[in-house]
């Protein structure tokens, strides 16, 4: 018990819980996605309030052999009188929120006594609260160890960058951390419950939807889903526009388009050579980002790719650092490679375009567009399933599902790879570039002909568990206008009454898919990142977090979001060269001290403390990475860091040179640039969950680091190991404010 | 259970040793409030000591940077004035709560007898008063937190009576303790005897401390602190020619680059409301923030910015680029040198209005000077030895060398030493991380104001105590 790193990959618990969903695994061997994904709420017993189910429970009466039997029933889908123990990221219901801590620690171990506990805290934890679940922890249970973590950190360790500026847009709340260093040194939020509370996030989007749905009689479910299909877009920032944004107009060929693409979708003929933007319209379009030049996205290959986007600045570093040559024959060399590389792509495309025009319009071009939508609905049959057996995917209520699905019964995920695989060229080819953002909307199957085709399909490979359900739905959906998911397949053939049942609808949708964008809400994503940086106190630290924004949090995935906000932060505040340094030799004080291109300038010194430690064990290729991607990071502040922290601490006498002399202190004025920062592309999983749950792979990687690293560390990295967790012995001593000192809450 | 069980919520309220404590730390200024808790390095929350307040019915008060957006019927407030000290206690007190109850807290939620984890400890107590402690956590939302705040040395006994009422009467701390801000700083700089010079938003400050006591007689102030600064920089914006607008972040939608002294060409932002002035007046200081921080050099010497030839050698060495926010961009050269001046020389700077203006006693070196005058000759050495400099307007690029020579130049032949943190925020936050670490030593307990002594004694304690 002594030392800490005694723990083997498979015992340690990663929790990551959200305001909505919870992510929990057992093990943080394979660096995968969240195995779990649990709401994150809790139901009080009827009979005794003080307790704590996990599921929504009632009472029921059966007559069997005229006997009248009581029996409670779990529902897990149901949402009826739940306790939403986290709300804006603040815990609200202390006792809630442990009891659904234990429930999910009971969910995925059985064992206490040898499993660490990596529990992610959200910025908005107080210090007692983390008090109250170490105490909880510690004394109800016997968990050996426990490492709180701030989902601002975590989000580091999973992406690999010393400085960074997390963005993370939630379900009610956004929360943006500055990192320097691996050190918190700014953080703001919105939404935070307070008098009046002002909600901010994915979840504001919705009711915005909504409220300009409310004609068409649009529920929040349906407003959810549409929000999630891909019709539903950020359009990009558009700075000369009224409204800041290009809406599609009203032209005849537009509502052609809008009509089209129901009838054209199911042929396979017409839909291959397209792009994602083709028949189904659903499918999200792959590169959909960086419209505008200037926008640098992660999806842009490589460095050399920045280097074009950022123009005049950049051209600045290449000079001083006397690359100049190099840079301009690779350039041409590129271009000459690019050009026949791409052009008859494009040339197919025009053709392509030319051939079947309506149907080739982008989603941002139609005036309308159709979803589908799902929902559940009991529906009595005979031979039905009981409610508590039903493994539905909870897809519409609780965010995106996709390797969930996954953990249940293989069937259920058997119908989407079948799907998938059918159609053949487009929808097969869109998930593998990794589209899937929205994995609830993937593999829409458009004709009653390709459904049937699905549902066939599926009902082959559905057969492990109970095929004769399965058919009977195909058969049904004969006579159905609407069509039975194929999910249900997977239901067992237990026989009491009510049954549910996904129904699929088509629902056409007009303009308010674009402008349900608040502008408001965007504009105060803004600025509060805006303040975040630069209200960091440390000048120099500045440009390296404007050089590292990351957005996660599925409130992210919203498609065009992203971009929406990195393109109107540059349009209002990115700090231009000015023309006033034209003739004098010294860089002008709005530029910073000349950055390295990166590659050819290796920052080798680099020792942040995170990657110090976990130099040792993690996976090799893991560690590969993050050396290569520590090199590539252009830390401006870095210079300037050593001489501040040199002569800031004593100012001795003289020590600064008479006259106005610059370049002691790093004064720039910011950001000169933004950009997002490249995301790891070794964890093939996690290109194709997404990165906006980044945070769970940085708690994992977190946990390997805390807990199982064992050997080859020298005393201090043995004493920093000792100081990210709180263990059991540690706790003995200090007691619950042990958490205070034994965590990675800053 | 094997291990050793830790004594629950239930803890003995009475007895705090060493650093069992759990302080709270408020540190109220003109520019922001600090609360956090003793024993850390920074104020785990920081907030405007402006607020936002909205005035169409109900009218109420928003308190956090996220609040202070473009909004109807909006007006951004104050509860410090410019003296640092307290104008408006109502608001003053729901700010608190805001920062030490709602920011540092967690949710008021079912009282620690009902929460489970002592189910099995004390199961005894009965249903009936369970009503009646809720009410009782809901009054004394800070029972178990004992408070440290901090004041400006010219603090008036009123305004301490009131916050120490405050603190016991409507948080319930079960003590209380009152510091003023030089004493904190230099704690924080490590000194028990020191000259604090603490360059404020609103005030600039010089005190003696001897021992950990304030010397009364030394308390210096003038208004030549980061807002005279901001108004100076105004006037040379509007001196400026080009005549330089001031239009604030919130107002520009967006910008397109222009050459140098070109005319902005930026899209302003409409809003189907009136900003009111106050709102725009806070955005205005955000900017005049960035360009301090950027832009805004102290002269370092030798001599003073006036002296002969400084100005045209200043002028021949490059200057640095300011961009407004609407994209409007220029060079500054000796302008820069020349807003920071009036600070230190009375003659220099900008000419302000009349009302504004600075008299010679309240420039910096005069300051100093009247300060080391009040006090015992003896004390001066030694003080000069220890000087320690604080507050975020000290951050101007320079102000330590300048100083430093005006220092050499007043006082030669005695022994000068400047202490100055390296960390932006050990310098702006000096006088909380002072506290911070006062409240969190042993002895702090012992000096503290009790619930007891505060009921025995009324709020005239205060005075009697803390001197």
């Amino acid at each position: 018990m002594a030392s800490g790193g005694k723990w083997r990959e498979e015992q340690v618990l990663v929790i990551c819980p959200g305001s909505r969903t919870t992510m929990a695994q057992l093990g943080c061997g394979e660096l995968s996605p969240p195995h779990h994904r649990i709401p994150t709420r809790m139901f009080r017993d009827e009979e005794d309030s003080n307790l704590w189910r996990p599921y929504y429970t009632y009472k029921r009466v059966t007559t069997i052999d005229g006997v009248e039997n009581e029996e409670w029933v779990e529902d897990v889908d149901e949402d009826k009188g739940a306790v939403w123990p986290i709300e804006g990221g603040r815990i609200v219901q202390m006792d809630a929120f442990l009891a659904f801590l234990d429930h999910v620690h009971g969910l995925l171990t059985t064992t206490y006594h040898n499993t660490p506990i990596m529990l992610m805290a959200s910025p908005q934890w107080t210090r007692p609260d983390c008090e109250t679940i170490a105490r909880y922890i510690f004394e109800k249970t016997k968990t050996p160890a426990l490492c709180l973590i701030h989902s601002g950190i975590a989000t580091q360790y999973g992406l690999k960058w010393p400085n960074m500026t997390v963005v993370d847009i939630g379900y009610e709340k956004v929360d943006v951390t500055a990192i320097h260093d691996g050190r918190v040194i700014n953080h703001m939020d919105l939404g935070r419950p307070q008098p009046g509370r002002h909600i901010s996030g994915g979840e504001v989007f919705t009711q915005k939807l909504q409220q300009l749905l409310t004609d068409k009689n649009f529920s929040h479910d349906m407003a959810e889903q549409l929000k999630k299909s891909g019709i539903c877009e950020v359009l990009p920032y558009a700075p000369s526009q009224k409204n800041l944004v290009v809406l599609p107009v009203d032209t005849p060929d537009a509502a052609r388009s809008a009509a089209a693409p129901s009838k054209a979708g199911g042929e396979p003929g017409a839909a291959d050579s397209t792009t994602a933007d083709g028949p189904a319209a659903d499918v999200p379009r792959i590169e959909e980002p960086s419209r505008t030049d200037d926008v640098v996205m992660e999806d842009n290959e490589g460095t050399d790719t920045n280097i074009d986007d950022d123009g005049v600045l950049d051209v600045a570093t290449i000079v001083t650092s006397g690359q100049t040559k190099e840079f301009l024959a690779k350039k041409e060399k590129e271009k000459e490679k690019g050009r026949p590389g791409r052009k008859p792509k494009a040339d197919k495309e025009a053709e392509a375009a030319a051939a079947a025009r309506p149907v080739r319009q982008p989603n941002s071009k139609k005036m309308r567009n159709t979803f589908s939508y799902e929902e559940i609905i009991m529906e009595e049959v005979s031979k039905a399933v009981p409610v508590s057996v039903v493994e539905l995917e909870p897809t519409a209520m609780q965010g995106v599902e996709s390797s969930s699905a996954a953990e249940g019964v293989p069937a259920v995920a058997a119908p989407d790879v079948a799907a998938d695989a059918k159609p053949p060229a487009p929808e097969a080819a869109a998930p593998a570039t990794g589209t899937d953002n929205e994995p609830v909307i993937k593999s829409e199957v458009k004709s009653e002909e390709t459904n049937v085709n699905g549902d066939g399909n599926d009902a082959t490979l559905a057969t492990i568990p109970d095929s004769k359900p399965a058919e009977a739905i195909n058969g049904s959906n004969g006579n159905d206008t609407t069509k039975a998911d194929d999910a249900t397949a997977a239901d067992s053939n237990e026989p009491p009454e009510l049954r549910p049942r996904k129904i699929r609808r088509e629902i056409e949708v007009g303009l308010e898919r674009f402008l349900f964008a608040d502008r408001d809400e965007i504009d105060r994503i803004v600025t509060t990142i805006y303040r975040t940086i630069q209200g960091v106190e440390d000048m120099y630290m500045r440009p390296a977090c404007w050089d590292n924004l990351v957005f996660v949090g599925n409130g992210s995935r919203l498609r065009g979001l992203k971009d929406n906000i990195l393109q109107t932060l540059h349009a209002r505040h990115i700090i231009s060269p000015s023309t006033a340094t034209m003739f004098t030799s010294e860089l002008p004080s709005n530029v910073a001290t000349p950055a390295g291109t990166g590659a050819q300038t290796p920052v080798g010194s680099f020792a942040g403390a995170p990657h110090q430690l976990s130099t040792s064990s993690v996976n090799p290729l893991l560690q590969a990475a993050t050396t290569a991607s520590t090199f590539g990071v252009p830390v401006p502040g870095r210079d300037s860091n050593s001489i501040q922290v040199a002569s800031g601490s004593t100012p001795a006498v003289g020590s600064e040179a008479a006259g106005p002399a610059s370049g002691h202190h790093f004064h720039s004025q910011t950001p000169t640039s933004i950009k997002t920062i490249a995301l790891p592309t070794y964890l093939s999983e996690w290109s194709k969950n997404g990165f906006e749950e980044a945070m769970f792979l940085g708690a994992q990687v977190a946990s390997r680091i805390a807990f199982c690293l064992h050997s080859n560390m020298d005393a201090q990295a043995i004493e920093a190991q000792k100081s990210m967790s709180l263990s059991r012995v540690d706790y003995n001593e200090h007691g619950p404010k042990g958490i205070r000192t034994h965590s990675m809450l800053s | 259970m094997a291990q050793q069980p830790l004594p629950t919520s239930a803890q003995p309220t009475d007895i705090y040793g060493g650093d069992e404590v759990s302080a709270l730390v408020l540190d109220p200024g003109y520019c922001n409030t600090r609360a956090g808790f003793a024993g850390e390095d920074v104020p785990k929350s920081i907030l405007p000591s402006f607020y936002g307040h909205v005035t169409s019915d109900p009218p109420r008060d928003l308190f956090g940077d996220e609040c202070i957006i473009p909004r109807s019927d909006f007006e951004v407030r104050n509860y410090m004035n410019k003296d640092s000290v307290v104008e408006d206690w109502d608001v003053a007190a729901k700010m608190w709560e805001f920062m030490l109850v709602k920011r540092l807290q967690p949710e008021r939620q079912t009282p620690p007898s009902k929460n489970k984890l002592n189910d099995d400890v004390k199961e005894q107590d009965g249903e009936g008063d369970v009503a009646m402690e809720e009410v009782e956590t809901m009054e004394k939302a800070l029972e178990e937190f004992p408070l440290l705040m901090t004041e400006a040395p010219w603090n008036s006994p009123k305004a301490r009576e009131k916050a120490i009422e405050l603190s016991m009467e409507s948080w319930g701390t079960p003590a209380f303790w009152l510091s003023r801000t030089p004493v904190l700083s230099s704690f924080a700089a490590g000194k028990a005897t020191a000259l604090v010079i603490d360059v404020g938003g609103a005030n600039t400050s010089v005190t003696a401390i001897h021992d950990g006591m304030v010397l009364k007689r030394s308390i210096q102030r003038s208004p030549a602190g980061g807002l005279w600064l901001s108004s100076q920089i105004r006037n040379m914006w509007e001196t400026s020619e080009p005549k330089v607008d001031l239009v604030p972040t919130f107002m520009v939608e967006n910008k397109s680059p222009v050459d140098a002294l070109a005319p902005a060409q930026a899209r302003l932002r409409e809003f189907p409301y009136k900003i009111h002035d106050s709102f725009r007046a806070f955005e205005e200081e955000r900017l005049l923030t960035e360009f301090k921080e950027s832009v805004v050099e102290v002269w370092r010497g030798p001599g003073r910015y006036g002296a002969a030839g400084n100005e045209e050698y200043i002028k021949s060495q490059p200057g640095r680029v300011f961009e407004m926010p609407d994209g409007y961009n220029q060079m500054w050269r000796e302008q820069r040198f020349k807003v920071a001046e009036g600070m230190w020389d009375e003659n220099a700077g900008y000419p302000v209005p009349e009302s504004e203006r600075l008299t010679k006693a309240q420039t910096i070196p005069e300051l100093i000077r009247s300060a080391l005058n009040a006090i015992d000759v003896d004390l001066r050495g030694n003080l000069l030895a220890n000087v320690v400099v604080t507050g975020s307007t000290s951050l101007i690029n320079g102000f330590n060398d300048r100083l430093n020579n005006e220092l050499t130049a007043m006082y030669p032949g005695l022994k000068i030493k400047i202490h100055a943190a390296g960390l932006s925020s050990e310098r702006r936050f000096g006088a909380w991380i002072g506290g911070s670490i006062l409240a969190s030593l042993g002895t702090f307990h012992q000096m503290w104001i009790s619930k007891k002594e505060y009921e025995e004694n009324g709020v005239g304690i205060v005075e009697k105590r803390c001197k």
